[in-house]
């Protein structure tokens, strides 16, 4: 069996109408446009049931840990009321980030989604800013601020929030590529480094975590 | 709603799976040949997807990124059916049955039963990229974007789909 | 004759306009958050930065910093002082490492790795290193935050040295302080993490097909052809 004329190819393809087409191919081309014709384009619905099963299988899961499900925290004990010891794994996700405690969630990329075509297209596709998630483990605290040079230092502007009952406090924000410096506000007056990430000396006696978010694409130059 | 989720609301996610339960049946459908195999397909998905909701990169896009998932339990239902081989109740073995109509030319949903079959037995990548194009009507740039691959790479890929279909549908159409 | 005073007139005002402006910047972003003396204080260390071509920026940050961690006000002019000495060595470092006008986001990320505990000769060589398609931005970056885990500095230096010269990619050089990091949370100490990831295959990672779809990449096509 021939294969089809590239012209009538281009038919198929839509680059082409029928009338375009030589007189010598139109039977093809007729041919051809009949098999598209049956193809079937009809809608498919699910039945509603799928909802109820879907959701069945998620709660017999095994308590799921959702708030830090890329590392295996090991939880120190607290020493002193607000010594905080978070221990956690972090991941390189994707390999241009260097989070913390702090687990990046998200790559936004400029065309929506990011086509997985190895790591060099991945490293191509670096953003201007990514999503980071902070978590701290303060099981006594009240309130949790997260400060840093993000937000002007200015801990009321980002509250972390209680990620279920066993202790953790979260929160995600954007962030914008490059370096910042933070720290956790516990209750309003004590300040917190992150113990898992890096830290540099303040110039004021204490010290600042230290999060570098994504890379500089610059002059179509990664990094 | 997907940070939600992350947060740790699970009952959230029920409105996910409400939400893109039907988005991309008609492709699993087509994909796998019977909207049968394709709520079992999207059902697998949406579960997956929680477990990996986590690593899900952009909780705006969740469309995209669950539809990947889906793709992934396509591409692996086909596998497990080629490895099991082709059985009497297997849709892949059936022949393309000839019609029934007296002239010997199909009737329309003969037709489209006929095509679905001979979809059947492209490749799974053939099959997709035809799918994406001619049952979802994406461009060959949105395909791209979807799947990945260049544009020449797929329309080489869709041309061989072509002239594969019209040699199992010889003289059936 | 007054057209020559106008032109004197005119080139003064234009003059003054960049300054001017800078310090209006300085002056708003200060305003409420420390002290009008320390906020006097900043506006002249940030002129005196920007007249040596250095970021004002980090100078401003770190006053905003002080005045929301409730630090004394003369401690937090000592601190800005202290920032713009490190803006300062960290520029002639990496002038020193053939880059004739670092830019801003080049001196500050020296001038973290100097806060970090690296030397200025050690910028020089890190900055000697990240030709193209490197960039010593990064580098210095990435080397402050191995650095700042508690890499000693020479060792630092000697694995992005390594990183580098074995080919490894940009992506390669910003994953040393993650891939650190897991190393730290098994077991090892900075040092020890370090040294095991100077050795180049271990350098780069596991080759890609041997990547896990957990460790948060999307689901890949299996069939890619």
């Amino acid at each position: 069996m021939k294969a089809y004329d590239p012209l009538v190819k281009q038919l198929l393809d839509g680059e082409l109408t029928l009338a375009e087409l030589p007189p010598e191919l139109q039977a093809e081309g007729s041919e051809a446009l009949r098999l598209l014709a049956a193809v079937d384009r009809r809608a498919v619905m699910l039945p509603e049931t799928l909802d109820a099963r879907v959701m069945d299988a998620l709660r017999t899961r095994a308590r799921v840990v959702p708030v830090v499900p890329l590392a295996r925290r090991s939880l120190g004990w607290i020493t002193e009321p607000l010594e905080l010891r978070l221990r956690v794994r972090p991941w390189a996700l994707g390999a241009a980030l260097a989070a913390a405690a702090a687990l990046v969630l998200v790559l936004r990329g400029p065309g929506g989604m990011i086509s997985r075509q190895g790591p060099a297209a991945t490293v191509s596709a670096l953003p201007e800013s990514l999503l980071v998630r902070f978590v701290l483990y303060a099981p006594g605290a009240k309130q949790v601020g997260l400060a840093g040079t993000f937000n002007q230092w200015n801990q009321s502007a980002t509250p972390l929030v209680r990620a279920g009952n066993d202790g953790v406090w979260t929160v995600t924000l954007t962030l914008p590529a490059g370096q910042h410096q933070y720290g956790f506000v516990v209750d309003g007056r004590r300040w917190v480094t992150d113990p898992a990430a890096p830290a540099v000396d303040d110039g004021f006696g204490r010290r600042n975590s230290v999060i570098a978010v994504g890379g500089t694409l610059r002059a179509g130059r990664v990094l | 709603m997907v940070r939600a989720v992350l947060g740790g609301d699970v009952e959230r996610y029920a409105e996910l799976v409400r939400r893109y339960r039907d988005r991309y049946a008609r492709y699993a459908a087509r994909m796998l040949g019977s909207a049968d195999a394709a709520e079992d397909a999207v059902q697998d998905a949406f579960i997956r997807a929680y477990d990996q909701l986590a690593q899900c990169r952009e909780p705006d896009n969740f469309a995209g990124w669950f539809f990947l998932i889906l793709r992934n339990r396509c591409f692996a239902e086909r596998r497990r059916e080629a490895r099991m081989g082709a059985g009497p109740g297997d849709i892949e073995s059936r022949p393309i049955p000839a019609s029934e109509q007296p002239d010997g030319m199909m009737d329309a949903k003969e037709r489209l039963h006929a095509l679905q079959q001979a979809l059947l037995d492209l490749t799974p990548e053939q099959r997709e990229v035809f799918v994406l194009k001619h049952v979802e009507g994406l461009s060959y740039d949105e395909i791209a974007t979807r799947i990945g691959g260049s544009v020449p790479s797929l329309k080489m890929r869709m041309h061989r789909a072509y002239d594969r279909l019209r040699q199992r549908l010889k003289d059936r159409m | 004759m007054t057209t020559p005073r106008y032109g004197v007139l005119v080139l003064a005002t234009v003059v003054c306009a960049g300054p001017l402006a800078a310090q209006r910047d300085v002056t708003a972003r200060l305003a409420g958050r420390v002290p009008p003396a320390v906020a006097a204080a900043v506006r002249v260390l940030a002129d005196s930065a920007a007249a040596r071509g250095l970021p004002a920026d980090p100078l401003v940050d770190k006053a905003i910093e002080g005045g929301a961690k409730g630090v004394a006000p003369e401690r937090v002019v000592a601190a800005v002082r202290l920032v713009l000495g490190e803006l300062d060595a960290a520029a002639a470092a990496i002038r020193a490492g053939r880059v004739a006008i670092p830019d801003a986001e080049t001196i500050e990320a020296g001038a973290f790795a100097l806060a970090a505990g690296m030397a200025g000769p050690q910028i020089t060589e890190l900055v000697g290193l990240s030709t193209d398609p490197y960039a010593p931005a990064a580098t210095l970056r990435v080397a402050g935050t191995l650095t700042a885990l508690g890499v000693p500095a020479p060792q630092t230096v000697e694995l992005v040295r390594e990183t580098i010269q074995s080919g490894g990619s940009g992506a390669d050089l910003l994953a040393l302080p993650a891939k650190l990091q897991s190393r730290v949370a098994r077991g090892a100490s900075p040092a020890q993490a370090a040294a095991g990831l100077a050795r180049p295959d271990e350098a780069r990672g596991p080759p890609p097909g041997q990547r896990e779809p957990d460790k948060g990449h999307p689901p890949r096509n299996p069939h890619r052809p």
